[in-house]
């Protein structure tokens, strides 16, 4: 039995010929926020739908608090807040009726359930909409209310399946401010997004997935660490004139890489941190008659660090995180 | 600032009746259905009224209001039912409420009791009518009220039908859903159109009366507790254990319909149908059941030692054990056939005994071959019965057209075939015989399987125990 709020160990679901999650194990401290980062199909709905005992795996196990999620379904659910992705609303009922119907589900009677309710109310500043009907909010207000939802019997581990998409920024600084103070109440959150500056702001650590592997585990900072090692050092350039031209030249340097065009320009790579290089870069753009109105180096941010991860792997070269070995009969 | 608390039901109702009631009786659906039963029924009582010399009034007041309830609760209520489920499970929400206490049990009777209870409202609501039909004279007290009672309860078991199935995300069983409840509400809907003379079958006073309605009652039970169980089925998580259960209260079912009709209870023409009625819905449970076997379930029964294992080959979760516990039913089944023999010598009755074995198996070896996976094989194997069901009646009548046989031998590998065969007076010999090898062919399949998936899930579950 682990002493991590979320641990599991060599999981594997398959869908028929499609590996859903390929080998995944990692452990996730108590009262730490975890990142769960990877492209769509990734396996990472899977995955959080095996953590909150929705789905079973093939092979491998997960736990929660040390309780294994397939043979103890009930005990995990006890300890476990789930948001899903997607969901819909009920028709003909009221905010106050749908946390009154969760409450009720959950096992609350009489003064305690009023308790919740006003708690689990106050804290995602529901008691304004009391009397809407739950089909007739907002993106954002629904969110508040599924996070109350899944507050509402005071669960140790939330499972929150990408909760920010398709909120305005204004539901999202909200949302944030929400899983920070949760965070700071000493609740383990384990959480997917694909916005993952924000994750980096929130999280204590970010798992990276792709085709259903773990191919990076460890806090943000260390990310943009070792993939500066490999990746570089980014600028942004400006031009007057055709931003075209600076992808055209870029293509015909040894060294650069042009990553993304920008409205007067685009950013490229140097793979040297040798400030004196990329001098040298910049004096080759103007020799090379390029009107350059702006040169100037920019912090690698994790959408950069997630690229590298699938550049590397697409060379075969997991230089993060080695794959868990197949199971005896797969091999 | 504090919200109001919601004091409008108390606290010992299950939540699933308190949230689809709360629902339910804001939807348009129910409000309709209840204001236009009152007009009505206000109308045709003040119409009766004006013409009260008339001796038919009493008769046509009764027939009214049990045609309108009839409509009402037979059709209208019930149909209500069929997005119940469909809806939580296609808006995701169901996978949240299987995270609460609830059980998909529950979850499912939650839905059906909301249904059921609004049925009763309306119930409730065309008493005065009736208690007002009383001083037009000429009523029968008891079967009306009998009747009325029969009404209701075959709402509620249709309701079941389709809260139960409502939970298959096939849009092809849901619609024939839809066209097939009209249909089987008509036929008792009859009851309601001539609710004054068949009031009189209800009555309660023979023995006749006694026995049908008794049994009326007890397969509107059984059909309903049946079909909720399907639904459980379908939305319930994996670890979620329904089979045992399920399977012994149809081994009791089927133990007390083999017992009676070994006494000679019952009429022996009737009892290979009511053997089908409670087999049927068994067979469709469990030779379909996806759920793997886990491990909480499969130690329950380990450590009762070789007993608790033998029970387990019957009665864990999966299609597998399913199948062998289907094998132990049509053993008891076959009692009553045995034990009175003289009466079902015929070689007709072993044709179609052979018949319905075999139809039963068949969407299930359909389903084994071609590897249909996935938590709808319930829905697949209800459809593929169906299709075979109505393919070989389309065969029979084409033959019928035709005089001619050999289109109906080109297609006997589809069981219910076989019987069309018969009745179109096929030689027996030869009828049978293809019934013996199809049946065999069906069980073989199904038995070779059924080893090899049971044997893989315990050696699944031990390895993972291992493991562990």
């Amino acid at each position: 039995m682990s002493n991590a709020a979320i641990t599991v160990h060599n999981l594997y679901r398959f869908f028929g010929p499609l590996q859903a999650v390929n080998g995944v194990s990692f452990e996730i401290p108590h009262g730490s926020v975890c990142g769960f980062v990877g492209a769509n199909g990734a396996g990472k709905t899977t995955t959080m739908r095996i953590l909150a005992s929705l789905d079973y795996p093939t092979m491998g196990h997960a736990e929660i608090c040390g309780i294994n999620v397939t043979h103890h379904p009930a005990e995990v659910r006890r300890l476990i807040g789930w948001m899903p992705d997607h969901f819909g609303n009920y028709d003909n009922m009221t905010v106050l009726e749908y946390l009154d119907f969760y409450a009720r589900a959950l096992g609350y009677k009489g003064a305690e359930r009023r308790q919740r309710i006003d708690e689990v109310m106050d804290f995602t500043d529901l008691v304004p909409l009391a009397d809407r009907f739950s089909n007739k909010l907002s993106k954002g207000m629904t969110q508040r209310l599924c996070l109350g939802r899944s507050l509402l019997h005071d669960p140790q581990v939330l499972i929150m399946d990408e909760p920010a998409a398709g909120l305005d920024p204004k539901a999202r600084v909200e949302l944030k401010h929400l899983i920070r103070v949760l965070a700071k109440e000493g609740k383990t959150i384990f959480i997917s997004s694909h916005i993952l500056s924000e994750l980096g702001e929130m999280c204590d650590s970010l798992l990276f997935i792709n085709n259903g592997r773990i191919v990076h585990h460890g806090d943000s900072e260390s990310l943009k660490k070792s993939t500066d090692l490999l990746g570089g050092v980014l600028y942004d350039v400006q031009l007057d004139g055709d931003p075209q031209a600076l992808s055209d030249w870029a293509v015909l340097q040894p060294n650069i890489e042009f990553l993304e065009s920008r409205k007067n320009g685009g950013r490229i790579r140097i793979d040297t941190e040798d400030p004196n290089k990329a001098a040298d870069v910049l004096a080759r753009m103007v020799k090379d008659q390029l009107r350059v109105v702006d040169f100037h180096r920019e912090q690698r941010n994790l959408e950069d660090a997630f690229i590298d991860i699938l550049a590397n792997l697409e060379k075969n070269q997991p230089a993060f995180a080695t794959p868990p070995p197949l199971p005896i009969e797969e091999k | 600032m504090k919200v109001e608390f919601l004091t409008d039901f108390p606290d010992r109702l299950s939540p699933m009746l308190v949230k689809e009631l709360r629902q339910g009786m804001r939807t348009k659906a129910f409000v309709g259905v209840f204001l236009t039963l009152q007009i009505i029924l206000c109308v045709i009582l003040l119409s009766a009224v004006a013409a009260a010399s008339s001796d038919e009034a009493g008769e046509i007041i009764s027939s009214t209001i049990f045609t309108m309830f009839s409509i009402a609760v037979l059709i209208i209520q019930p149909m209500r039912g069929i997005t119940a489920l469909s809806s939580e499970v296609k808006g995701n929400t169901i996978d949240m409420m299987v995270l609460t206490r609830l059980s998909a049990w529950r979850i499912v009777t939650g839905k059906w009791a909301s249904i059921v209870s609004q049925s009763a409202l309306l119930l409730v609501t065309i008493i005065p009518y009736l208690i007002l039909r009383y001083f037009f004279g000429g009523m029968n007290l008891i079967g009306e009220i009998v009747l009325l009672a029969v009404l209701f309860l075959s709402s509620a078991a249709l309701t079941a039908v389709t809260v139960g199935l409502s939970a298959s995300s096939s849009v092809i069983l849901r619609t024939l859903l839809l066209i097939a409840l009209p249909i089987a509400a008509f036929f008792l809907l009859l009851g309601g159109l001539r609710g004054g003379d068949i009031s009189t079958y209800f009555a309660l006073d023979t023995e006749q009366s006694r026995i049908f309605v008794s049994i009326y009652l007890a397969a509107c039970a059984y059909l309903g507790f049946f079909m909720l169980s399907i639904g459980t089925s379908l939305i319930a998580p994996y670890a979620e254990n329904h089979s045992t259960l399920r399977r012994l209260i149809s081994l009791v079912v089927t133990i007390i319909a083999a017992v009676l009709g070994s006494m000679s209870f019952t009429d022996t023409d009737a009892l290979p149908f009511y053997l089908m009625f409670v087999l049927l819905p068994v067979f469709a449970i469990s030779l379909s059941e996806f759920a793997p076997l886990a491990a909480p379930t499969y130690r329950k029964f380990e450590k009762r030692g070789p007993l608790g294992q033998l029970a387990g080959l019957f009665l864990f979760p999966g299609w597998a054990s399913g199948f062998f516990f289907c094998l132990l039913l049509t053993g008891i089944s076959t009692a009553p056939f045995l034990i009175n023999q003289p009466s079902y010598g015929g070689q007709d009755h072993f044709i179609y005994g052979l018949a319905c074995l075999a139809g039963l198996l068949f969407p299930a070896v359909i389903i084994n071959v071609f590897r249909i996976n996935g938590p709808q094989r319930v829905s697949n194997y209800v459809l593929i019965l169906l299709a075979s069901v109505v393919l070989s009646a389309v065969l029979a009548g084409i033959t019928d057209s035709l005089s001619n046989e050999n289109l109906l031998w080109l297609f006997c590998w589809i069981p219910p075939v076989l019987m069309f065969l018969e009745e179109a007076g096929g030689n027996d010999d030869e009828v049978m015989y293809a019934s013996l090898v199809i049946c065999i062919i069906c069980l073989g399949t199904l038995l070779l399987r059924a080893i090899h998936a049971y044997r893989k899930s315990i050696m699944d579950i031990r390895a993972h125990s291992d493991s562990e």
